[in-house]
């Protein structure tokens, strides 16, 4: 049973405290910090891991995979003809769409790629495209709760909590799973980025694209940094007094320590998102210099630059992909501002010699149906969602490089081949991160409970 | 001859010998080491022909001859330890033979182990199916064995899943309740249960706490919010006289206080999973939830006997169509709100989905909420460790086959809050005014570009819905005269339009209620009523669905009850445990079983979550799980008499607080004298042997710092209330279907908002940002027991958020106001945060920090804080995949009342709301001993 060191912690704590109190609080965190302890504290893998850390790009709405990756030219032979298809909810007339995009071979491997990607093609051969995930969800709320989260139903751990709780933290003053998105939440909100049952220390912290980037990181203007350690330092005191007369209470002291850790992550955390620092060359390969690219452009840098400053797992969530009509318009706008990004996170972290270790997913929650139903009467050129095939890319940590794993039918409509569900997917990137998915469980309601629910298997065509 | 008849001797000996490990082995096989190959090996070898792994087959001895892909045999006869099948299973011969089954959680316990081993030193037989169903029946004739005992149910999907044996204690909450005798030498029987295991295991009680920390401890549990200094000095008064009767007093008076209600409510809302909204995909108001809310605090706040809460919340419907008509209660509509408590949306989701969605939240939360249960397991399989049949699943999935969803009308009551109806009302009608007033500007824009496309091609106009399903040649383009921008706009609108329709329901006479009935065509979260006419009454059918999927049924089966606690549902059927199939009272006889006095699950379930909130931890471990897999009660005989006891006096609630508050158990210290010796024999202070500090819940948070700084407006119940939430979280877009959710207001006037925070508008999509923080429960799951670990964002909240800083504005304006010096006002917001007064190095230390911060701040001037009246927001349109942007209104921030903020405040105000803020932060304040 994988065990984590709570109780431990706690008693060393104790131990801690009693010199802390005479030291003062400073040098007990200083001391906590070098010597980290606690349930953040870095954990040894189960096994060898391919991967320290994870970057998720994630495509909410529900990316098309015949428009993206995986090209289907028997389905646009068939366009505006009626689809016989029983699929899903659909009702009604309705009737096949081909791609507006044409695709092409990229790379030295030959990966397909529509024509809207101009800059993925470049780090072509470092990428797998895997065609043969299947989701179960045809909403979106509950397909992103089942992706983030391993059950659809919402306030399960999600995947980047597991992985810490499982992994611990290496940057104790950053959070050790972080998310982005746009300013509007994706469906389902928070709940896609909760510890759930586990310990509130494993939730994705959010950063904010706009404002303070974590909720009252900083105080009012008017309070400067030195009030702050002032204030600081008197509220030790009273918490010092207090703890004194209740020597018997281990949780004080873990909390007067989140307070210094609160100070030192104040100093931290502008650091790792400033981006002014970068140079310009980099800036402009991330796309930020562009409208349609800065934003995406800029969480994709920071992704870069948290993973090298130690956190674990960090997800992007890039919204709009739900395009039940219009297609042509809104996945060339949706493949314009996320293409140059990536192509650039990709080649960075290469350059930098961190792509090796560092797994970039990018997925939806879902895929999208070969067919569509009339909307306000007329044939919109658009696609339902599907749960029975989709396409995700990823990159480093352990994958195949230039790869195609899997495949879906004629039309796109299913997968065909390595075809797995939701939660084979999650073992095989906690088996890349070197756990055991059957062995990071933890006890809650009565039963054991772990991220694929009842177990699931490692999709080896995956691995490199 | 002699040489002749030994050797025969000894050969007869011989074969005796092996005819006897033949039979054991082979009644080994019949009776255990069948039941492991099945259960845990042969899903992957042997079950599916198809997906055969290691192309090992497990399901004969041949196959286990034969062996796998490793090409050697799985077992050798007779030598368990060149066996791979044993090999494997010990999981220590990883380096040889991968460990089986894979997963950690299946592994073999020691037992399963053992007899494996046995079973192949034997020789490994394996029986014909003749000879094991003669062990096999055999076995089952006893009652008792050394494996456990039978347990009746109505039966699993297997024999063996039927006769298979419990360990006594992994059953005990099936059995029935018996009420235990008290052990001598103490009065307080609580005492005296505690006492006996303190002293077996060495110790005695803690001594009692100090009167300032038994007030605060008894204001915290029965109400949820602190005392005043002022209340604290008259308990002291008493005290001092005569502290027995001081306490009884005390114990009383909180009891009687409206707030009671509001912090017990609380706890029952966390396991009812209350939220003012859906969920899912739109979230859709609940606009009447609030009503089963308030019905909840009153429940407690009259003492309703707990029995009577059970019933009404599963049946009252059913309750109220046999009342005469004139008589009719609209409360127990309201009661039964609770089976409409789940997260539910059946957007995107076939109408018999969205059906089994509600009816298995429906059966998992009567299961977990009133008998500590965990249905969820039986909904695909018997259950794996309890005597839960799935047939016993779906009996109660059959009893709520009939029940369907709807906002039923339910005048409103007399003691039912609606004060404010009227401005609030207009609020929400004036944004949905403006949301119409912009949909319509877009609609007639499109409409007009239609009438012209309709005069170009010489044609007849159709409005959009007649025209909708003509072939495309025949109308004018979809979203004719729109630009895309405009075409995101409209659906925008569009959806704010049917938001602010639903949320005017909040005004409304009615109850998100439920019926029986047929199941409607279509459902639509949006709006659902009552059909106006009663369906054809057809009797729902259930089956067993196998797997849990709908397209798996099973066998039929009818409505019913839980068959292992053997308390029967019907004395007239043929089974005991089936309820008459009839649409209407199907509830009405689950819940009156739920609340026999005979159900021993009941009682243990609701006392244990009584005493939790008492001691911080429950008697049995988990109060949502009472099977063997749940933590075990460390006090059975305890828990079994307070049941017992409450049972036999009415169910009443506060004769049960009275009882535990008024023992010397209860009243303990939170520290212990040998509190060294205890952390290493009891480090989960299972013995009681001192009482354990907890940290404040997100709500207690709230309200304490609303009442240190005199904030708190009392009233009781009505329409949830909008406190301040931080503002960049209230503003911030949310993505709901096809659309963004408006932008969160909050109340105008601080009374309005500084209401306990139990009334605060509960959203399942967008929780305020604070409570979250603070451990306050996502409501799509029922919580048995609040997180409290302290994480550091919570640190940046509560130093550095509005919330707070408003509160500690508002505690120093307080001071000031009461008292003329800082020597004074320093002593009084000390007094005001932690109900004591400072010592001397505190306080002149703090009086130091205080008039170095007036300095601080004579140089600092804060900004001033702007409320918007409207926001730009921006989305991205899926038509397009272009942002858009469009505007909202906020009427709530044009004559809004906002707190005093620092720019409001003098450098000497803020000096002190600088002290002010540490005491909010500080771990006095925080934890309750």
């Amino acid at each position: 049973m994988f065990t984590d060191m709570n109780t431990a912690s706690l008693r060393r704590r104790d131990f801690l405290y009693g010199l802390g109190s005479s030291l003062g609080a400073v040098a007990m965190t200083d001391l906590m910090a070098k010597e980290a302890a606690g349930p953040l504290a870095p954990k040894k893998p189960m096994h060898g891991p391919k991967a320290k850390a994870v970057i998720m790009l994630f495509m909410e709405g529900g990316p098309s995979q015949m428009d993206t990756f995986d090209p289907k030219p028997k389905l646009n032979a068939k366009h505006k003809a009626e689809s016989k298809r029983s699929a899903g909810l659909a009702t009604g007339f309705r009737f096949y769409v081909g791609s507006p995009f044409k695709s092409r071979k990229v790379g030295q491997s030959g990966l397909d790629m529509s024509d809207q990607w101009v800059h993925l093609p470049k780090v072509a051969d470092e990428l797998c495209n895997y065609r043969g995930c299947q989701a179960e969800s045809l909403n979106h709320p509950e397909a992103l709760f089942h992706m983030n989260t391993g059950s659809r139903l919402g306030g399960d751990p999600a995947l980047g909590s597991w992985v810490n709780y499982g992994l611990g933290t290496i940057n104790q003053n950053l959070p050790g799973y972080v998310v982005m998105s746009e300013l509007a939440l994706p469906q389902g909100g928070s709940r896609n980025w909760s510890n759930g049952f586990l310990p509130a220390h494993y939730q994705g912290t959010r950063l904010r694209p706009t404002g303070s980037p974590i909720l009252d990181l900083h105080a009012p203007k008017h309070k400067t940094r030195e009030h702050q350690r002032r204030a600081l330092d008197e509220l030790a005191f009273l918490n010092q007094r207090h703890a004194k007369k209740h020597p018997e209470h281990a949780d004080l002291a873990a909390r007067m320590e989140s307070y210094e850790l609160a100070y030192r992550m104040q100093a931290e955390v502008p650091g790792v998102i400033d981006l002014k620092k970068e140079p310009e060359h980099v800036r402009e390969a991330y796309g930020m210099n562009k409208k349609e690219t800065a934003e995406f452009g800029r969480q994709c840098l920071m992704a870069r630059r948290m993973v090298e400053k130690g956190v674990r797992f960090v997800q992007i969530f890039s919204g709009g992909w739900d395009s039940h009509d219009y297609l042509e318009r809104g996945h060339s706008s949706r493949i314009r501002s996320v293409d140059k990004p990536m192509t650039a996170l990709i080649k960075d972290l290469k350059e930098r010699g961190m792509l090796d270790d560092t797994l970039v997913i990018w997925t939806g929650e879902f895929g999208r149906t070969p067919d569509n139903n009339r909307r306000g009467g007329v044939y919109a050129l658009g696609r339902g969602h599907n749960v029975d095939a989709m396409t995700m890319l990823m990159a480093g940590g352990g994958v195949k490089k230039g790869a195609i794993v899997g495949a879906t039918d004629e039309i796109g409509a299913e997968a065909a081949e390595v075809v797995h569900p939701i939660r084979d997917l999650h073992v095989t990137l906690l088996h890349l991160l070197g756990l055991d998915d059957n062995k990071l469980t933890y006890f809650h309601g009565g039963r054991y409970k772990q991220l694929s629910q009842f177990g699931g298997q490692v999709i080896k065509e995956l691995i490199a | 001859m002699r040489f002749t008849a030994i050797l025969l001797l000894s050969f007869v000996c011989k074969v005796s010998a092996l005819a006897d490990a033949r039979q054991e082995g082979e009644r080994l096989f019949s009776l255990k080491v069948r039941l492991i190959l099945s259960s845990k090996c042969f899903a992957c070898h042997g079950e599916d022909a198809k997906k055969i792994k290691g192309e090992l087959n497990l399901t004969s001895r041949a196959g286990l001859l034969k062996g796998g892909e490793s090409e050697e045999p799985s077992l050798v006869p007779g030598k368990p330890l060149k066996s791979p099948l044993y090999l494997a299973a010990t999981r220590e011969h990883e380096d040889d033979w991968s460990v089986m089954p894979p997963k950690e959680n299946d592994k073999l316990s020691a037992t399963q182990l053992s007899a494996l081993k046995r079973w192949v030193e034997l020789g490994a037989p394996w029986p014909d199916a003749k000879t094991q169903a003669r062990y096999i029946v055999e076995e089952r004739a006893k009652p008792v064995t050394a494996e456990g005992v039978l347990l009746k149910t109505s039966g699993g999907l297997s024999e063996d899943w039927t006769y298979r044996r419990y360990k006594p204690e992994d059953v005990w909450a099936f059995q029935p309740l018996v009420k235990p005798n008290v052990p001598k030498g103490t009065a307080n029987p609580i005492d005296a249960f505690i006492n006996r295991k303190l002293k077996v295991a060495g110790f005695t009680s803690a001594p009692q706490a100090d009167f300032r920390t038994l007030a605060k401890r008894a204001y915290y549990d029965l109400t949820g919010l602190p005392p005043t200094p002022f209340e604290i000095y008259q308990f002291r008064l008493a005290w001092d006289k005569n502290p027995a009767k001081a306490w009884s007093v005390l114990i009383d008076q909180l009891l009687a206080s409206p707030h009671y209600g509001e912090r017990w409510g609380q706890h029952w809302l966390d396991v009812a999973r209350y939220a003012d909204t859906g969920g899912y995909s739109n979230d859709y108001e609940r606009s009447n939830a609030w009503r089963y809310r308030d019905y909840v605090i009153r429940a407690f706040n009259s003492d309703k006997p707990y029995n009577e809460f059970v019933i009404e919340q599963i049946a009252g419907d059913e309750l109220w169509e046999k009342q005469p008509e004139e008589k009719r209660n609209p409360e127990l509509l309201v009661a039964a709100s609770f089976l409409r408590m789940g997260p539910w949306d059946p957007a995107m989701t076939l109408a018999p989905q969205a059906r089994q969605i509600f009816i298995d939240d429906v059966v998992n939360s009567v299961g977990q909420t009133f008998l500590s249960t965990t249905m969820r397991c039986l909904k695909c399989h018997d259950h794996k460790f309890d005597p839960l049949p799935t047939r016993d699943y779906y009996r109660m999935y059959a009893t709520f086959a009939g029940t369907q969803m709807a906002e039923r009308p339910a005048p409103f009551l007399k003691v039912e809050n609606r004060s404010g109806l009227v401005q609030k009302r207009a609020i929400t009608q004036r944004l949905w005014n403006y949301a119409k007033t912009k949909y319509n500007e877009l609609y007639q824009k499109q409409e007009t570009a239609a009438r012209k496309w309709y005069v170009e091609h010489g044609k007849e106009y159709l409005d959009d819905n007649a025209r909708r399903k003509l072939p495309d040649e025949e109308k004018p383009p979809r979203h004719v005269g729109l630009s895309p921008e405009e075409q995101g706009r409209l659906k925008v609108r569009m959806g704010n339009e049917w938001i602010w329709k639903r949320r005017l329901e909040r005004y409304e006479p009615m109850v998100q209620g439920v019926y029986n009935g047929p199941t409607p065509k279509s459902l639509n979260a949006r709006s659902m009523r009552m059909p106006n006419k009663p369906g054809k009454k057809v009797l729902p059918v259930s089956h067993i669905l196998l797997g849990g999927a709908l397209e798996a049924p099973g066998e039929e089966v009818s409505p019913g009850v839980l068959s292992a606690l053997a308390v029967p549902v019907s004395t007239t059927g043929p089974d005991p445990y089936v309820i008459s199939d009839k649409l209407q009272g199907r509830r009405l006889a689950l819940a009156k079983w739920i609340a026999d006095p005979k159900n021993p699950l009941t009682a243990r379930s609701i006392v244990n979550r009584v005493w939790q909130h008492h001691f911080g931890k429950p008697l049995a471990g988990n109060p949502n799980n009472f099977g063997a897999k749940g933590g075990k009660p460390t006090h059975p005989e305890l828990l079994d008499w307070l049941a017992a006891d409450f049972v036999e006096h009415g169910w009443k609630f506060k004769r049960l607080h009275r009882m535990i508050m008024s023992s010397a158990t209860y009243r303990q210290n939170g520290s212990h004298p040998r509190l060294d010796k205890l952390r290493n024999t009891d480090p989960d202070n299972a013995l009681f042997a001192y009482h354990p500090p907890r940290r404040l819940t997100a709500e207690e948070m709230r309200d304490s710092l609303l009442v240190s700084t005199g904030e708190l407006n009392r009233a009781l119940g009505g329409f949830p209330v909008m406190p301040e939430i931080n503002m960049e979280v209230a503003l911030q877009p949310r993505m709901i279907q096809f659309s963004l959710s408006p932008a969160y207001q909050p109340s105008r006037t601080p009374t309005e908002r500084n209401r306990r925070t139990i009334y605060a508008y509960r959203v399942r999509g967008q929780a305020d940002p604070f409570l979250e923080l603070f451990n306050q429960p996502n409501p799509n799951n029922s919580c048995e027991e609040r997180d409290s670990a302290a994480v550091t964002p919570q640190a940046f909240t509560l130093l550095n958020s509005e919330v707070t800083s408003d509160r500690a504005i508002a505690l120093a304006l307080r001071a000031e106001k009461e008292f003329d010096t800082l020597h004074l006002q320093v002593k009084r917001v000390v007094q005001l945060a932690f109900g004591r007064v400072p010592d001397k190095v505190e306080w002149e230390r703090l009086k130091q920090y205080v008039t170095k911060m007036q300095g601080y701040h004579a140089k600092h001037q804060p900004e001033k804080v702007i409320y918007p009246k409207s926001i730009i927001r921006s989305l991205v349109e899926e038509f397009t995949g272009q942002p858009f942007e469009y505007e909202e209104i906020l009427p709530v921030f044009e004559n809004y009342v906002p707190d005093k903020k620092p720019a409001d405040v003098n450098a000497n105000t803020r000096a002190l709301a600088d002290l002010c803020l540490l005491l909010l932060n500080s771990n006095e304040f925080i934890y309750v001993y």
